[in-house]
């Protein structure tokens, strides 16, 4: 007896006709709440008080609701006789006002969730992320010096478009029929940047699951 | 996109004047729900939703007079942001009452001069045409018939305005 301790298991119990409750599976008014009440009764004692006081209340808070269906069950017999019985009454317009004071709702609309709002949202996203690359083009400086790395005779722009003119009467192709006539690889690896610019920019598009690329 | 978004979109959107949300059948229509247990799911997506709009002040509830699902804010928030459509003009929660006294003894309709009675006042027009404008109730020009539109079922918590009255009754 002193090692008894059933509080956990009455509180998932009563979580558990909370839950049955609410997804209307049992009635409230249908059930029988002494056999929880009975439970504690017979299982609490000094050893174990500290945990029983939350079970103490849920059980309690679920008597409460089972008395609030009540209520409501009891109000509604009737209804009908019960408003005219009032209007016998001759209540006056500000006292009929009082009647209805705690009863109104304020119902919830939210337009922007809107179908089409999301829609739309979710496609200026993809729209925003994928035009936003400029591509900034190199000015050479007036000098005698030399370097390693000289700019390019040609603007970036320039060598896409020209990648582009190239390989657009192949398209649509297998991913790698773009490369197919080049060796040096150098050569790929500078097509293939293109291409990854031309696939940001839309101009071509790439289908993984059939590896093709078409525009 | 996922359930819980479409969930928010159906259950808040304004069909019309006096329409809101959703019902079960268009619910589970949107999501594609085939299955033999779509109660069960739509039970637990109702109720999984409400847990993430308790702590906004929210709830779910359900307008029995059109079979609507929907969102309204919990009463403590109502009562700080004033829900009485009527604050100010008793007179027309009054023919209100009238309208849904009448209503409920009539299987759902009445008419002008039934109110006029009840009301135990000789013009109660501009009341119904107010009314009428904020989608309370559907007149007919020709019958003068007045007819309840679901709107009340939102805009009123029913079940509370019963328990106050027969508390009323008993006083």
């Amino acid at each position: 007896m002193e090692e008894l301790d059933l509080s956990e298991k009455i509180n998932k119990r009563i979580a558990l006709i909370k839950n049955e409750v609410l997804s209307g599976k049992i009635n409230l008014l249908e059930l029988q709440l002494n056999p929880i009440f009975s439970e504690i009764k017979h299982s609490i004692s000094i050893y174990n008080i500290e945990n029983y006081s939350q079970s103490y209340r849920n059980a309690v808070e679920l008597l409460n609701d089972k008395f609030e269906e009540l209520k409501n069950l009891l109000s509604s017999l009737d209804i009908e006789k019960k408003f005219e019985d009032f209007l016998k009454t001759h209540p006056n317009e500000d006292q009929i006002s009082d009647l209805f004071r705690g009863c109104w709702r304020e119902t919830f609309l939210f337009e922007p969730f809107s179908l089409k709002f999301l829609e739309y949202a979710s496609d200026r996203y993809i729209k925003e992320r994928t035009t936003n690359f400029p591509i900034e083009h190199l000015i050479r400086e007036e000098t005698n010096d030399q370097f390693l790395l000289e700019v390019p005779r040609y603007k970036y722009t320039e060598k896409i478009s020209a990648f582009y003119d190239k390989i657009k009467k192949k398209l649509p192709c297998f991913f790698e029929d773009v490369f197919d006539n080049e060796l040096d690889q150098i050569e790929i690896y500078e097509q293939f940047v293109y291409l990854l610019h031309l696939l940001q920019l839309g101009k071509i598009k790439y289908q993984k699951d059939t590896n093709t690329l078409y525009t | 996109m996922n359930e819980i978004s479409i969930l928010m979109y159906m259950l808040s959107r304004k069909k019309s004047i006096n329409q809101i949300g959703a019902t079960k059948k268009e619910i589970l229509k949107s999501l594609n729900v085939k299955n033999k247990n779509k109660s069960v799911y739509f039970q637990d997506l109702l109720t999984g939703l409400s847990k993430y709009l308790e702590p906004l002040g929210l709830q779910i509830n359900f307008n029995s007079l059109n079979s609507h699902w929907f969102i309204n804010y919990d009463s403590e928030l109502a009562e700080l942001i004033s829900a009485n459509p009527f604050e100010g003009r008793p007179s027309l929660s009054a023919t209100l009452l009238c309208v849904l006294t009448s209503c409920l003894k009539n299987s759902g309709r009445t008419s002008i001069q039934e109110i006029r009675t009840l009301r135990n006042k000789k013009d109660v027009k501009d009341d119904i045409k107010i009314l009428e404008k904020e989608g309370f109730l559907d007149l007919d020009k020709k019958t003068t018939d007045i007819r309840l539109t679901p709107l009340i079922g939102y805009k009123l918590d029913l079940q509370k305005l019963f328990v106050r009255l027969a508390l009323k009754l008993k006083e």
